[in-house]
């Protein structure tokens, strides 16, 4: 434009500028007041044949860069619906000019696809502009000032809203669309990766979008929609799971949980607990920094074999020799080639933890609790059909974000319950009245069971990692909520649950599933470490659990079992096939004595998968991260070296020297595990251990000096650990 | 170009590069080598010894630098936990899996009798 060379072809840019500026403007005589052109509807549908013919036809991205250039979004559509008075409602030509401006704000605020392999020249030139641009927009929408800017697009869709779902016409079922796409694309818009929004982060924050969905009644609207899904609504399903997603991914739930008060005092304790941390680092560098200046120039030899000698600078080396041979390593300059972490950090990750303000935990706190109450079954069931029928409207990354959303909405369930039982305990104990989980039900029956291993299965083998991991988050919630159900108060509760572990306890190809994702673990990323070594984690725990269940427990739902059969049978409604009416009690606890004792083999053969050394690397590498583990992941990682050396008696499979090496530096430093922290001492009493009962094995066994460097295959580890070859069957 | 002829400035300058000396590599053929993995073996049965109950962690550090300067000698350029790593992956080509087998099966009390 300004003379020099221009991006954009000058006779576009000349047109669209003419159309933007015959649309309107405010002017001094009118006190500041926005004025429509005479002509605006015709400008507005204009423009937006411009986008569809120029840009979208051509695949080129000119017009939007000019209409960002130009601020029509702030300077002309923003004004436009913020003119449009609730009591005018009825005029039909402003609700058309309203309309006509959601149209254009659509394509405008429209996720720009990076991915594609189409990409051309002009694209790489527009779209980070765009990407700023957009951040703009969502900026302007969500702060507008005198206006709700996004309630007056709720505003636009309501007539047809209002409609029976089967009166509809084709143009209502459009609006709806249009209005839901914009919600959806104002909760998606963030500042892309490595790109510094100049402006106020806070005005476009996650905070900023929940507390705008509050005002601006967007989170109702979400409520009723998913609430009356498959009565008013059907096909927008998954429009609703898309803002869903974006509105609460990453969100921490037990922070969500808190009430204000315990929040004020947990980010006070958050800031003792880092403050303690950094000091316990250091602490740490203390131990290890130089005594005197840093040119004292004191210098070391190492007196090595065959005469030779490495010198070492610096005064550390002179006093102890471990450190000395870590400043050694630390001059080596070669760095192997090393491949890169596959994790996702697009629009759909789920991994990066978002924080929330005090005012926008309340607001979504309450939003969730709704959802759950009225929405949660409803949507699900109705999207998990969608997906199981491949309806058209499903697209490739629905399911990740249906997993997603499950697991995410069961453990805020499961969070709250906590609460709710606690803070009743405290009240009053006796008057508790007890909630079932049917309100969460539409996700714990066997169709939804089929839905996520078929889902498992198949991200597994097309290795599309983060829709693995979300499926595996899935499942583990799933797991943790069917346990809390077996210890609930109800008898139908504990029936169900009883059921469901019963069928997964016996079902051979999710053991398999479980327990080859956990050993095949390949730079995926920490994100999907996280999730595969949470599920393995809970799977192994409840099924334990569930093969030690008390006797009395199965005498018991065996009893129950019979009284219904019995009800059943007085009602005159029984069956040919049932066999177990007419037991006595005796015959019950002899019976029930059998199974565990099945049970507790079953689960013993279970558990030997995952002495494996594929499994044991896994978690070697998620306990790498230890000093930004939570306490429960260090727990989590504990149990399984634990379980692997000392349930099932393998702890030769952790006899490699890196193994060894990390463990010792978790303990001992530098860089160690902080010493007051909590999972400390367990770690230290477990490494203790497995030293002692590493030095003694190479004493006992001087080949295991060898294979000290290597992994170990099943039959090796075995005859090391024992001492004798593993007995197979062989007849001769 | 006669006149120029005694400053050298027209003749030829012969660009040779000597061949890059080969780069040294942590594979099989040095793992089984006098230095590698036998030299580990005949000093972990002369110098490795522990002090047992109560010292654990002296002794993981002992045992820690016992495989450290071996792999400094071995391979000197790479840190430590690299050449770990590097060192574990030649464990599974087969020429490393037999080799093991071997030094296993010496350790069996029943292979000196046959």
């Amino acid at each position: 434009a300004d003379g020099k060379r221009d991006v954009v072809d000058p006779e576009v840019r000349a047109y669209v500028s003419s159309l933007v500026t015959a649309l309107g403007g405010s002017g001094a005589d009118e006190d500041g007041r926005y004025v429509l052109g005479d002509d605006a509807l015709a400008c507005l549908r204009d423009l937006k044949k411009w986008l569809k013919l120029y840009d979208e036809k051509a695949n080129r991205l000119d017009v939007a860069r000019c209409l960002a250039e130009s601020n029509l979004v702030g300077g002309d559509l923003l004004q436009i619906l913020a003119a449009w008075p609730e009591n005018a409602t009825d005029d039909r030509l402003k609700s058309k000019i309203a309309l006509a401006c959601l149209e254009l704000l659509i394509p405008l605020t429209w996720p720009i696809d990076k991915n594609q392999k189409e990409m051309t020249v002009n694209h790489h030139r527009h779209v980070p502009y765009l990407e700023i641009a957009q951040l703009g927009y969502k900026r302007s929408i969500i702060n507008f000032d005198g206006a709700r800017i996004l309630h007056t697009a709720v505003r636009c869709a309501l007539p047809s809203m209002a409609e029976a779902m089967g009166d509809r016409s084709t143009r209502d079922e459009g609006i709806i669309k249009l209005l839901l796409y914009f919600v959806r694309n104002i909760a998606m818009i963030a500042p892309p990766p490595n790109v510094q929004y100049e402006g106020d982060e806070a005005d476009i924050s996650r905070s900023a979008t929940i507390d705008a969905f509050d005002y601006q009644d967007i989170l109702h609207l979400l409520l009723t929609v998913s609430s009356t899904i498959g009565e008013d609504f059907n096909t927008q399903d998954v429009v609703v799971l898309d803002i869903l997603f974006y509105l609460i991914k990453g969100v921490d739930i037990e922070k969500l949980f808190l009430d204000e008060k315990a929040a004020d005092n947990s980010k006070m304790d958050e800031l003792v607990r880092l403050r303690k941390k950094e000091a316990a680092m250091l602490r740490g560098y203390q131990n290890n920094a130089p005594t005197r200046h840093n040119r004292f120039g004191a210098m070391a030899w190492l007196q090595r074999e065959d005469a030779k000698r490495t010198t070492i600078s610096g005064q550390a080396a002179v006093t102890d020799s471990t450190r000395g041979l870590a400043k050694m390593d630390a001059t080596k300059k070669f760095k192997p080639p090393r491949r890169a972490l596959k994790g996702d950090n697009g629009p759909m990750d789920f991994d990066t933890p978002v924080p929330l303000s005090v005012q926008a935990t309340k607001h979504l706190r309450s939003f969730v609790e709704e959802f759950l109450d009225s929405g949660f079954n409803p949507l699900f069931n109705h999207i998990r059909k969608a997906i199981d029928r491949e309806a058209e409207r499903v697209l490739e990354y629905h399911p990740r974000q249906f997993f997603y959303l499950i697991s995410w909405f069961l453990e805020a369930e499961r969070v709250r319950r906590r609460n709710k039982k606690s803070s009743k305990g405290q009240k009053n104990a006796a008057q508790q009245e007890v909630d079932s989980y049917s309100l969460v039900a539409s996700v714990l029956n066997q169709e939804m069971f089929v839905t996520l291993n078929r889902a498992m299965d198949f991200s597994f083998e097309n290795k599309s990692w983060q829709d693995l991991s979300a499926a595996m988050k899935c499942f583990t919630q799933i797991l943790l909520t069917v346990q809390d159900m077996s210890e609930s108060p109800l008898e139908d509760d504990q029936e169900i649950a009883e059921n469901i572990l019963n069928r997964i306890f016996y079902e051979e190809t999710t053991h398999d599933r479980v327990a080859n994702i956990t050993r095949s673990y390949k730079d995926q990323g920490f994100g999907y470490l996280d999730a595969s070594t949470e599920l393995s984690h809970n799977y192994l725990r409840i099924l334990e659990q569930y093969s030690k269940q008390n006797l009395d427990l199965q005498v018991r739902s065996r009893r129950r079992v019979r009284k219904k059969k019995k009800a059943a049978r007085a009602a005159g409604q029984d069956e040919a096939d049932d066999n177990i009416v007419d037991e006595s009690e005796g015959e019950d606890a002899a019976r029930a004595e059998r199974t565990s004792h099945e049970r507790k083999f079953d689960f013993k053969r279970f558990a030997a998968r995952f002495v494996s050394q594929g499994c044991v690397d896994t978690f070697v590498t998620f306990t790498a991260y230890y000093n930004d583990l939570r306490p429960a992941q260090l727990k989590r990682a504990h149990r399984f070296f634990y379980r692997v050396a000392f349930k099932q008696e393998m702890s030769v499979m952790l006899f490699r020297v890196d193994i060894i090496a990390l463990f010792y530096k978790m303990i001992k430093g530098p860089e160690g595990l902080d010493s007051q922290s909590s999972s400390y001492k367990e770690w230290d009493d477990f490494v203790k251990q497995i030293l002692k009962r590493c030095t003694r094995k190479i004493q006992e066994r001087p080949e295991l000096v060898v294979e000290m460097l290597f992994s170990k295959i099943n039959s090796t580890a075995h005859y090391l650990e024992y001492g004798y070859e593993k007995q197979t069957v062989t007849t001769k | 170009g006669g006149k120029s002829a005694g400053l050298g400035i027209d003749e030829e300058v012969e660009v040779t590069r000597k061949p890059r000396a080969p780069r040294v590599k942590l594979d099989e053929h040095r793992l089984l080598s006098a230095a590698g993995i036998p030299k580990l073996r005949k000093k972990a049965r002369d110098h490795l010894k522990f002090k047992g109950k109560g010292h654990e962690y002296a002794d993981a550090s002992r045992l820690l630098a016992f495989y450290q300067l071996w792999l400094d000698d071995l391979f000197p350029k790479a840190r430590f936990l690299d050449a770990l790593a590097m060192v574990e992956k030649m464990g599974h080509k087969k020429m490393m899996q037999s080799a093991r087998m071997a030094w296993i099966d010496e350790g069996k009390p029943h292979s000196s009798s046959g």
